[in-house]
């Protein structure tokens, strides 16, 4: 799953698939596979931005298809877009409602045991930021202290 | 694009429902689910790897097996980018999926020279329980491959017939691409060295 999450995009490819998206908005209508070729390069872009327009992109889709297999597929982009923003509770929300319309889905399943794998060590390592801010916190305080205690002394 | 460090990067490539997926599965996992689990199609492109030793060298193999479905076009033409091999699958029992296979070996010819080609028909197991199902002609799959100086396979995920046999000789074909290419980059150094050496005795040709 990590190569799939941290395959990007070629920029030439995002350009391409951007400008055949922006001449059909231009002509008044964008079809669903232009719009899916090009959110799919959004969402494997290496900017937050070109990430949150490719879910944006994704969403809008989504809400405008009553096919269960495209919609299936939209929930995946959406959801490996929000691993990718490291939202890994929001895309966990969606691989689950891949499970819902095919039971046991194995990308899905994979991706989010993926996502909670690594919710699991962000939460790890944020912890230890934390952590060791307090020792060191406690370390100056504890110096500080040991400091004011010396000087009567001498 | 490679998927992590990968000495050969292969690409499957074929028609919705020709098993592509279950070919990986097969030869990673070493299993078949197509009786148990309902079939399931590709979201996009998996990824897996698998090393294989190769005169006694390691090489690590991934494979980006493509979704068949025709939405997926597009972004199957992003993975095939840089792949040293492509495993072109379809289904013997199904001419549609030969027809598509056609269409993706016209697709490396055009944009992938340096790619080779592997021809895979599978299902084998189904054909050899009734001959009657083949709907794709032996003679016309070697015929294809012939033109592109691919090979094909028959191949069964399910009994497992020729699946290993298809990445070994991937394998053993990139290093023997490889070890000629080497040789030719060394006897093109030896014919730089001469030159030069050649040179720097005649000061007046330095300038």
């Amino acid at each position: 799953m990590e190569s799939i999450i941290q395959d990007n995009v070629d920029p030439i490819d995002l350009k391409n698939y951007e400008a055949l998206y922006n001449e059909q908005s231009r002509r008044g209508h964008v079809n669903e596979k232009t719009q899916f070729d090009y959110a799919l390069c959004l969402v494997r872009s290496r900017y937050i931005r070109d990430m949150e327009k490719g879910i944006a992109l994704l969403e809008d889709l989504l809400r405008n298809t009553k096919d269960e297999m495209s919609k299936r597929d939209y929930l995946f982009y959406i959801a490996v877009g929000f691993v990718r923003l490291k939202e890994y509770g929001r895309a966990i929300e969606y691989t689950e409602a891949i499970c819902k319309i095919e039971p046991g889905n194995r990308q899905a399943k994979q991706l989010e045991s993926y996502a909670k794998g690594k919710m699991n060590t962000d939460g790890l390592i944020g912890m230890a930021i934390v952590g060791g801010a307090v020792l060191a916190v406690g370390g100056i305080i504890g110096a500080t202290v040991a400091a004011f205690k010396k000087k009567p002394k001498k | 694009m490679s998927g992590g460090k990968v000495d050969i990067k292969v690409v499957l490539l074929g028609k919705a429902y020709a098993g592509k997926t279950s070919l990986v599965e097969r030869y990673i996992h070493n299993r078949f689910l197509g009786e148990t689990v309902p079939y399931q199609n590709t979201i996009g492109a998996a990824f897996g790897a698998k090393t294989v030793t190769v005169n006694n060298k390691n090489v690590i193999i991934g494979i980006w097996d493509t979704a068949g479905s025709e939405r997926y076009e597009a972004m199957s033409k992003i993975y095939y980018r840089g792949a040293k091999a492509a495993v072109v699958c379809y289904d013997l029992t199904e001419k549609a999926s030969f027809d598509r296979a056609r269409f993706w070996i016209g697709e490396l010819q055009k944009h992938e020279e340096g790619c080779r080609i592997y021809l895979c028909g599978t299902k084998y197991d189904i054909v050899e329980e009734n001959p009657a199902l083949r709907s794709v002609d032996e003679k016309e799959a070697k015929a294809l491959a012939l033109d592109v100086r691919g090979e094909v396979y028959v191949t069964s995920s399910k009994t497992g017939k020729d699946i290993e046999k298809i990445f070994i000789n991937i394998a053993s074909d990139y290093m023997a691409s490889k070890a000629a290419a080497a040789q030719k980059e060394d006897d093109e150094e030896i014919v730089k060295l001469r030159r030069s050496s050649k040179k720097s005795n005649c000061p007046a040709c330095k300038s």
